[in-house]
């Protein structure tokens, strides 16, 4: 659980399992330093920028957002809850008070890439966030991966994750993202990037992202040690 | 906006101040325009800039994002608060890289490089480059300035020569010394008088050796 006012620098304080490494990741690259230390997880979500770089990670997390009102509170899953465009589920009597990653969606590790123009106080181009998890054999057991700057609100990869559940992590994987047309995408032209840019730009930061977290799952020992929240 | 003042007490650069302000007022505001202490720049007023960047309790943030209210009861440092008296040894450093040009830019990545010096005295290049990643420049091009941060920490022997050794060289090590400190016998000194190596200007003025520059 994560309270709402936890800024990005409290999360990349905090110790917690591989499988939240992505969203350390991303609360580095989070404007500055000097964002980082004011801004908060929960604004990050009711702003519905498309390029809001805490929603891949808690994505892939399956997190769900706490709304409490007057009359009591309610839980929506994270894609119910951001709508669209600066668009979000919340009632103008509601505050999203803090947010529940369920302890199924913890395992293995993750990785986070952001392309930007420059490292520091950008809006993403296009960003990824991948998470996955392995069985006994080594074989992909669960493959959550989320891509956001590409469409309205970010977006599961539900063909690919499908795609890549039995395969062997590396090469095999990586055939995979390159078998993948990235239909869900429907990403803009604009000041930032064109639209074909973008597209690529996905493929390529998913490859990437997915190699990563490959090393990190072979650093931890193979099967993605089960994490202890 | 029409809001009802209110109080807020304060600790700026260690000494207990009041307001009376709308607690929606920037905190940035307060500090020029209450406190006077206008060394604190406003550039954007969005967090985009970093000029306006104070310590409050001890972390770095943009001024500009802080309503002066949440302020209250804490101790915030601001880029007057760096030296006392006398320049500290980060400012010192920014003047000897010649790391400032037009200026606006300077107090936020005074306070930035102060916060970063804080936790970790002696920073390499990626450190540097993260805690400043926040504060725009657009005159110096950085360079001089990641320089002038990764100096402070060093004694005069381990200094980064400012013109004359690529960032990525190896520092000399402490028990070798370097070409400032130890120079051979009988080799001309790097920057004349050591009372004139404080300016900014003393490398080209004294004329360094061409095989040096």
């Amino acid at each position: 659980v994560f309270g709402a006012r936890a800024s990005w620098t409290d999360i990349l304080r905090h110790d917690l399992p591989p499988a939240f490494d992505a969203l350390k990741l991303a609360a580095r690259e989070v404007g500055s330093i000097q964002i980082q230390n004011r801004g908060t997880i929960a604004g990050n979500l009711c702003n519905a920028s498309p390029a809001a770089d805490g929603v891949p990670p808690l994505m892939v997390l399956d997190a769900q957002v706490e709304l409490a009102s007057a009359t009591g509170t309610r839980l929506l899953p994270l894609s119910d809850f951001i709508l669209g465009n600066r668009q979000t589920a919340r009632r103008p009597d509601e505050l999203l008070v803090a947010l529940r990653v369920p302890r199924a969606s913890t395992e293995g590790a993750s990785h986070f890439l952001k392309l930007g123009a420059r490292r520091y106080l950008v809006i993403s181009i296009a960003m990824v966030a991948t998470r996955i998890a392995l069985d006994e054999d080594g074989r992909i057991a669960e493959a959550a991966i989320s891509v956001g700057a590409c469409s309205a609100v970010a977006q599961r990869l539900r063909r690919l994750e499908t795609a890549l559940i039995g395969r062997q992590q590396g090469a095999d994987a990586l055939d995979a993202v390159s078998d993948c047309t990235f239909d869900e995408l429907t990403p803009i032209d604009d000041v930032r990037a064109s639209a074909a840019y973008r597209r690529r730009a996905a493929a390529e930061i998913t490859r990437r992202a997915l190699a990563a977290t490959s090393d990190a799952l072979t650093r931890a020992g193979g099967t993605g040690a089960r994490a202890a929240a | 906006m029409s809001m009802e003042r209110i109080p807020i007490s304060l600790e700026v650069n260690g000494h207990a101040v009041t307001a009376e302000i709308s607690p929606v007022t920037r905190l940035s505001s307060v500090l020029r325009d209450n406190f006077g202490l206008t060394g604190t720049k406003l550039g954007c007023d969005a967090g985009d800039c970093g000029a306006c960047t104070v310590l409050v309790d001890g972390e770095a943030v943009c001024a500009c994002l802080v309503p002066a209210a949440e302020a209250g009861g804490k101790h915030v440092r601001t880029v007057e608060g760096l030296s006392n008296g006398a320049l500290s040894a980060l400012q010192s450093s920014f003047l000897r890289h010649g790391a400032a040009q037009c200026g606006i830019c300077t107090p936020g990545f005074l306070v930035a490089a102060s916060a970063l010096l804080e936790d970790n005295p002696s920073p390499d290049e990626q450190a540097v480059m993260d805690a400043l990643g926040g504060v725009l420049c657009r005159c110096t091009g950085y360079r001089k300035i990641i320089k002038a941060v990764m100096d402070a920490g060093m004694p005069p022997c381990r200094r980064v020569l400012a013109t004359t050794r690529p960032l990525s060289a190896p520092r000399p090590s402490a028990s070798t010394g370097c070409r400032k400190c130890l120079a051979p016998t009988g080799s001309a000194p790097m920057n004349g008088p050591k009372t004139r190596s404080a300016s900014p200007w003393s490398d080209r003025r004294t004329g360094m050796p061409s095989s040096l520059r």
